[in-house]
Order: C-alpha cells, then sequence, then structure tokens
C-alpha cells in the first residue's frame, strides 16, 4: 500500500508539472491578446525561447541555489542537476526538479509582463539568464529552501510571493526603467486605451492558466496522501471565481461598463491571492480572499495608470499588488489545523494567532519585493548602459517588434492590410486640407 | 466685409463678449454665417441668384444651441430645377462651405453640407427626397429626417422649410410606424450615471476624467424633444422653444424642470469652459468643477434620463394603438 502512495504521490506531482507547465501557453495567449497585432508574433515566440532559457539556467544553477546545502542566504550544491536515483518513500528527485523548474518558468514569464511592445530581444535573452540565476532563486531559498525566512514560519504554500511578486517586483523595475510606450500618455497627462488586439485570445489565455493553477496549488501538497489536494483544488477553484465576478462588479460600478481584460484580471488575481493561502484557509475564506483580490486589481490598475507606470497586461497589479495581499491573507485567516497543529507557522489574526503571523507573513513581503526589486533594477541599469539601452528605436516599436526583432509579422495578411489604410488615410487628409 | 479674412477678424474680436449667455452667442453666430453667405455670393461674380432659395443651417446652431465651437451643417433648397439653377446652387454651397471652414466652422463630417447634392436641392426635388427617406426607413434615411427636422432658415423664403416638414408631420398621422422608426434610432442611450451614483467620466484618452456633456446630458433631452416635436407637428428648433410648445399639449408633468435643465446645461457649456481652449466644448473636467455644481449636473443627467425613457414610452403605446 505505501508504495503504491509513494507511486501516486510521483504520478500525482508530475502531473502538476506537466500543468504548471501548460500555463506558459496561457500566458502566450494572455499577453498576446492583451497587446497590440503588430507584437503578436514577438510576444508569442519570446515567452517560448525564455522558457528554454530558464529550464536551462535552473539546471545548470537555479535548483542549487534554492535546495542546495548552503546558509541561510543561498544554496550551494547540487548545480547540474543529474539525480536519477529512484523513489525512496517520497518523490523522486527528477520528479522534484521538474515540478520546481516549471515554478521559475512562470516567474519568469511573469517578469516579462512589464518589458512587453517595447523591449530589445536581446534584453529578453540576458534577463532570463540573470533572472533565473540570481533573483528567483534567493527568493525561493529563502522561504522554501530552509532559508530564513523559513525558519521563520512563512507561510506561501505555491507562491504568492515566491513566483509572483517576484515576478512582479522584477516587472516594475523593468517598467520603470523601460519608461511608457509610444502613444501612451499624452502631453497634458491624460492616458490612452492601448487596447490589446484579441479578447478572444486572453480569455482563453485565462481559462488555460485557471486550470493550469490546479497543477500549480493543487500539486504543491507534493503528494497525495489525504486527499489534501481536493481541499486546495476547491480553494483555488473558488477564489478565482470570486476574483472573476468582484471585478467585474467593480469595473462596472466605478466606470458604467462590465470592462471584459478587467474581469479576466479579477481571475488571475483570484488565483494570484489564493496561491498563499489554498492550504492554510478555509473555503469561506477562499472566497473572501479571491473577491477582495478582485476588487483591488481594479483599483491597483487605475492606480499604477495615473502613476505614469505603463503595464501593458496589468502584471503588477495581478501578480504585485494582488500577491503581496494573497500573502497578508494567511496572517488574518490560517487555520489553526492547517499551520499550529502541523507546525507551520501559526495560526491567522481571525483564529486566535494575534498579529505574529501577520507580521511573518508582512516581513516576507517586503523582504522578498525588496530583494526582487532591487537586484532586478540594478541588472537592468546595467544592462542598459552596457547595451545601449533596453529599449528598440522608436522606429521599430512604431513597426511592431514582430517585424523588428523577427522579421515577419505575426499577422502576415492583416499587417498589410493596415499600412494600406494609413496610406490611404494619409491621402484623404491631404485632400481635404487642400479642400 | 467683402472677404472671409475680413469676417474671422471680426469674428474672433468679438465673439469673447458673447460667451456668457447662449441667446447672444447664437445670435452672434446666425450674423457671422449670413455675413458667409454674402461673400459667397460675391464670389459668384455677377451672376445674380436665378431664381427664390433657402438656406438652412440644422444640428446645433439650427437648433439655437451652438457652443463657442461647432461643425457646419446647413443646406439650400431652391424654387425650381434646371440646369442653370442646379449650376449655380451647387457652386453656391461648394463656396459656402469653404467659407465656413476658412473662419472657423469646420467641415461636417457626416457631410451635412450644402456642397453635398443630398444638401442641395430644388423644392420639388427636396419634396420627393423627403418622401422617400420617410418610405425607405432605413437607418440612415431617418438620421436624415431628423436633421432635417431641426433645420432653421437663415436667409431667404421661410416657407420651404415649413413646407417640407408639414410633409413629414403629414405622413407620420398616416404611418404611426415612422416615429417607431425614429424611436429605435434614438433608443441607445449611454448610461451618464453609474451604478453608484457617481458621474461616469472618460477613463482614457486626452478628455480622461472628463463627462461628456453631450452624450450624457444634451442628446437625451434633444433627442426626446425632437421626438415628441415630429408626433405633434411643432415647427421650430431650438429645443427650449420645442418644449415652451409642448407644455400646452398636456405634457407639463412629463416636462417639468426640463426647461430649467436645458437652459441651465446650455449656461454651464458656455461658462465652465471659460478660460478653455475651445478644442472641444461638450468635456468638461469633473474634478475642477465645485461640489454644488456637480450635484446640478447629476440632476440634470438623471432627469434627461427619465425624460427621455418615458417619452420613448409613451411614443410607443402611442403608435400601437
Amino acid at each position: 500500500m505505501e508504495a503504491v502512495v509513494v507511486l501516486m504521490d510521483n504520478l500525482w506531482v508530475a502531473i502538476g508539472a506537466i500543468l504548471v507547465f501548460f500555463m506558459i501557453g496561457g500566458f502566450i495567449l494572455l499577453e498576446a491578446g492583451s497587446t497590440r497585432m503588430k507584437n503578436a508574433g514577438h510576444i508569442a515566440g519570446k515567452t517560448i525561447f525564455t522558457a528554454g532559457i530558464g529550464t536551462l539556467v535552473f539546471w545548470a544553477v537555479g535548483y542549487g541555489f534554492i535546495y542546495g546545502d548552503g546558509n541561510a542566504f543561498i544554496g550551494l550544491s547540487n548545480f547540474f542537476y543529474g539525480d536519477a536515483s529512484p523513489a525512496d518513500g517520497g518523490l523522486t528527485p527528477a520528479v522534484d526538479f521538474s515540478f520546481q523548474v516549471m515554478f521559475a518558468i512562470v516567474s519568469l514569464t511573469i517578469a516579462f509582463g512589464g518589458f512587453a511592445e517595447r523591449a530589445k530581444l536581446s534584453v529578453y535573452v540576458i534577463f532570463a539568464v540573470l533572472f533565473s540565476a540570481f533573483i528567483y532563486p534567493v527568493v525561493a531559498h529563502w522561504i522554501w529552501g530552509g532559508g530564513w525566512l523559513a525558519e521563520h514560519g512563512k507561510q506561501d504554500f505555491a507562491g504568492s510571493t515566491v513566483v509572483h511578486l517576484t515576478g512582479a517586483m522584477a516587472a516594475l523595475a523593468a517598467t520603470i526603467i523601460l519608461k511608457p510606450r509610444i502613444g501612451k500618455y499624452n502631453k497634458d497627462g491624460s492616458s490612452n486605451n492601448l487596447a490589446g488586439h484579441n479578447q478572444v485570445y486572453t480569455s482563453l489565455g485565462v481559462l488555460i492558466l485557471w486550470v493550469g493553477w490546479f497543477g500549480f496549488n493543487g500539486a504543491s501538497t507534493f503528494g497525495v496522501a489525504d486527499g489534501f489536494l481536493g481541499f486546495v483544488i476547491l480553494n483555488t477553484q473558488l477564489a478565482a471565481a470570486a476574483g472573476a465576478i468582484a471585478a467585474m462588479f467593480t469595473a462596472w460600478a466605478v466606470t458604467g461598463k462590465a470592462d471584459v481584460p478587467t474581469t479576466l484580471n479579477g481571475a488571475l488575481a483570484g488565483l494570484v491571492a489564493i496561491t498563499a493561502s489554498c492550504g492554510f484557509v478555509a473555503p469561506w475564506a477562499a472566497v473572501v480572499i479571491g473577491l477582495v483580490g478582485g476588487i483591488m486589481v481594479v483599483f491597483s490598475m487605475k492606480l499604477f495608470d495615473k502613476a505614469k507606470l505603463d503595464d501593458p497586461i496589468a502584471a503588477l497589479s495581478v501578480h504585485g499588488t494582488v500577491g503581496v495581499w494573497g500573502t497578508l491573507s494567511n496572517g488574518l485567516f490560517a487555520l489553526p489545523a492547517l499551520s499550529t497543529d502541523i507546525e507551520w507557522g501559526q495560526a491567522g489574526l481571525f483564529y486566535g494567532g494575534g498579529f505574529e503571523q501577520l507580521g511573518v507573513q508582512a516581513l516576507g513581503v517586503v523582504a522578498s519585493g525588496a530583494y526582487a526589486f532591487v537586484v532586478a533594477f540594478i541588472i537592468l541599469k546595467i544592462m542598459d548602459k552596457v547595451m545601449g539601452g533596453l529599449r528598440v528605436t522608436e522606429e521599430e516599436e512604431i513597426m511592431g517588434l514582430d517585424i523588428s526583432e523577427h522579421g515577419s509579422y505575426g499577422y502576415p495578411e492583416q499587417m498589410a492590410l493596415e499600412e494600406v489604410k494609413v496610406s490611404m488615410a494619409a491621402t484623404t487628409e491631404g485632400k481635404y486640407s487642400t479642400r | 466685409m467683402k472677404t472671409y479674412e475680413s469676417i474671422k477678424i471680426w469674428k474672433d474680436e468679438n465673439i469673447p463678449s458673447f460667451l456668457s449667455d447662449s441667446v447672444l452667442i447664437n445670435n452672434f453666430h446666425d450674423q457671422v454665417m449670413l455675413k458667409v453667405l454674402e461673400v459667397a455670393q460675391s464670389k459668384m461674380g455677377d451672376i445674380k441668384p436665378p431664381c427664390e432659395f433657402t438656406w438652412f443651417i440644422t444640428g446645433s446652431g439650427g437648433r439655437f444651441e451652438q457652443g463657442v465651437i461647432s461643425d457646419q451643417d446647413h443646406g439650400i433648397i431652391y424654387e425650381f430645377s434646371n440646369e442653370e439653377n442646379d449650376a449655380y446652387f451647387m457652386k453656391l454651397g461648394e463656396e459656402i462651405s469653404y467659407g465656413l471652414d476658412w473662419i472657423g466652422y469646420p467641415f461636417c463630417k457626416g457631410n451635412i453640407m450644402s456642397s453635398n447634392p443630398i444638401w442641395c436641392k430644388s423644392l420639388h426635388n427636396w419634396q420627393q427626397q423627403i418622401q422617400e427617406w420617410m418610405d425607405n426607413e432605413s437607418w440612415e434615411a431617418i438620421r436624415y429626417l431628423q436633421i432635417f427636422y431641426d433645420a432653421r432658415t437663415l436667409f431667404g423664403k421661410m416657407n420651404y422649410v415649413l413646407q417640407l416638414k408639414q410633409l413629414i408631420y403629414q405622413y407620420q398621422l398616416e404611418h404611426p410606424m415612422l416615429l417607431r422608426r425614429f424611436i429605435a434610432n434614438i433608443m441607445h442611450l449611454r448610461n451618464g450615471i453609474g451604478p453608484m451614483g457617481k458621474i461616469i467620466v472618460e477613463q482614457y484618452g486626452p478628455y480622461q476624467g472628463c463627462v461628456n456633456l453631450k452624450y450624457s446630458a444634451f442628446l437625451p433631452y434633444v433627442n426626446a424633444i425632437r421626438l415628441l416635436s415630429i408626433k405633434e407637428g411643432i415647427y421650430e428648433t431650438s429645443t427650449l422653444e420645442r418644449m415652451r410648445r409642448l407644455i400646452h399639449f398636456d405634457y407639463e408633468e412629463l416636462l417639468r424642470d426640463c426647461e430649467d435643465n436645458f437652459k441651465l446645461l446650455l449656461q454651464y457649456r458656455l461658462s465652465l469652459l471659460q478660460g478653455e481652449d475651445y478644442t472641444d466644448t461638450h468635456y468638461i473636467k469633473i474634478k475642477k468643477v465645485s461640489k454644488e455644481d456637480r450635484k446640478i449636473i447629476k440632476r440634470i443627467i438623471k432627469d434627461g434620463k427619465r425624460l427621455h425613457d418615458e417619452v420613448i414610452q409613451l411614443t410607443l403605446s402611442f403608435t400601437r394603438t
């Protein structure tokens, strides 16, 4: 019986790895749909090759920095991972590695959300290497790899902080350094809506991410014991549902329109919010956490827009702002039976745990967020100097990164048509002004 | 004044002194446009108009509701069609449109201009065209009919426009379906107030944070009152004048507060824009408006929606019987 359970554990986590990797497909559709046609091929394609880079770097050094033997700050063994030993009462090292590497790739993809529609291709290549080596693994080591935050009892079930906040902070650094896309802000400070080109892609992207999240959270149980994975999946589903609805009604109440992209970001916000707490809280709390996440994401998007931080796919709000909320929510809602009793931190404020766990969660957010932001900022600043700018030229940006970085459009027929329209509009205008 | 340039100088010099009052500024626009007509006629050389004609303006100008700047909307009706007349008025129409644009009334994007053959015809051809529009009932035709219903004679024989409007009135008496088509054309109303009771503002673009008075406030009043006027055969064009006439048709309860609201609205558009540049006269930054004024604007928008909805209900039930 025990052997069967071990095999099932391995199988479930392997399925989880596959589900999490499929989230990259969700990101491709989400990001491509949320941006303009002229950049669609580029955004889709770069997501694939940065996943490749992320994988190799994680294999070479990332895993070792997280889980290797080392100190409270970083791990320092198990580089160039190659442990083929079979299951010995637990997960095989290879299954564990496969699951872990997918999280690193997801975090990297989130970070690249902040680069969209204006960064050079070479910037993606180099930053993918540096992020996967020096940013993600350090935070992951602190919280999951037995580092100093783990010792404090930091609760982050599947990675609100480790994966989402880390990615979002790198995205924030990039957003600040890259500056807004051409045409996003007017001279008087008002902003324009550079609408994404395909809401169907974006919706499908969100749905794929949603499904993938069952692996992301569900397989973070690392096993099938007690069927606890079902509880985690239930919480995940509830929070996502609540987030979508909350964001839609909030947008409707504020702007008078039930905006589709905002609704979609609400679902993602629910998912990000429950990521830290899915294994710690009661289902009713999952609903509350998702609702709050969905409301927050709407106002967060507005605030970033006002602050002139151009965030084309709302990565800062969805993964950053809501990632913080998700992590803190543990400090409020964690059940004693799923925390104190199993010696994983303390119960939340609402269960008599006092402010202790909330404090630990806040410390984790501040320390991890600050580390990810500062290091990403320094790396990008140096790259900016060395590479003569992170951004494509104005002309290339207007042409679109499909053609400037890759030599062909993601939508060849449509883009040709656009050019005809533009030249026709110019002709008509010419006619007008000369009467 | 012999040239467009001299009119433009005169207009730019004098318009600031009319900014305080909607009636004054509309009278002034009328004067300016009449002078443009004079110059346009003089540009035709020695040729005098070969027959009687009317030059009318429509849109906000026709309704006597122009702000500081608006597009040109106008047309010509002449006595009878022959080769000479057709050519003369077509040329005059083109000249007028050019002149208006020159002095600051931009070309109409919908091409409602005397330079467009659709809007420059003999009386007989106009009668035919209006008949066709009414029979045709296409979205475009209904839109044209509504635009025509706001026509106001600026120069020439008044009764040409009246005759044509009577045609519309008579037709809808016999064919209530026409009213239903008018309703369908104006039924959609942009929400001006959100579910939480806040004024809805532009989310993006150069007018971020502004309320669009044209869509949220003006149009519900203008469209509802025009619809009632078509139904009752009122040929005045200004929304305020139409309201004053409609009161006598047993619409007192329906029109309560509406005249005051609309007057305030015209006033707001002028007063709140003082000191702004005149690029667009319908957007108002809500943050710059005092709390009191915000309350009033909100009430105007709410009452406008009520009027709009009630007029549609009432007209619909009338066309069913």
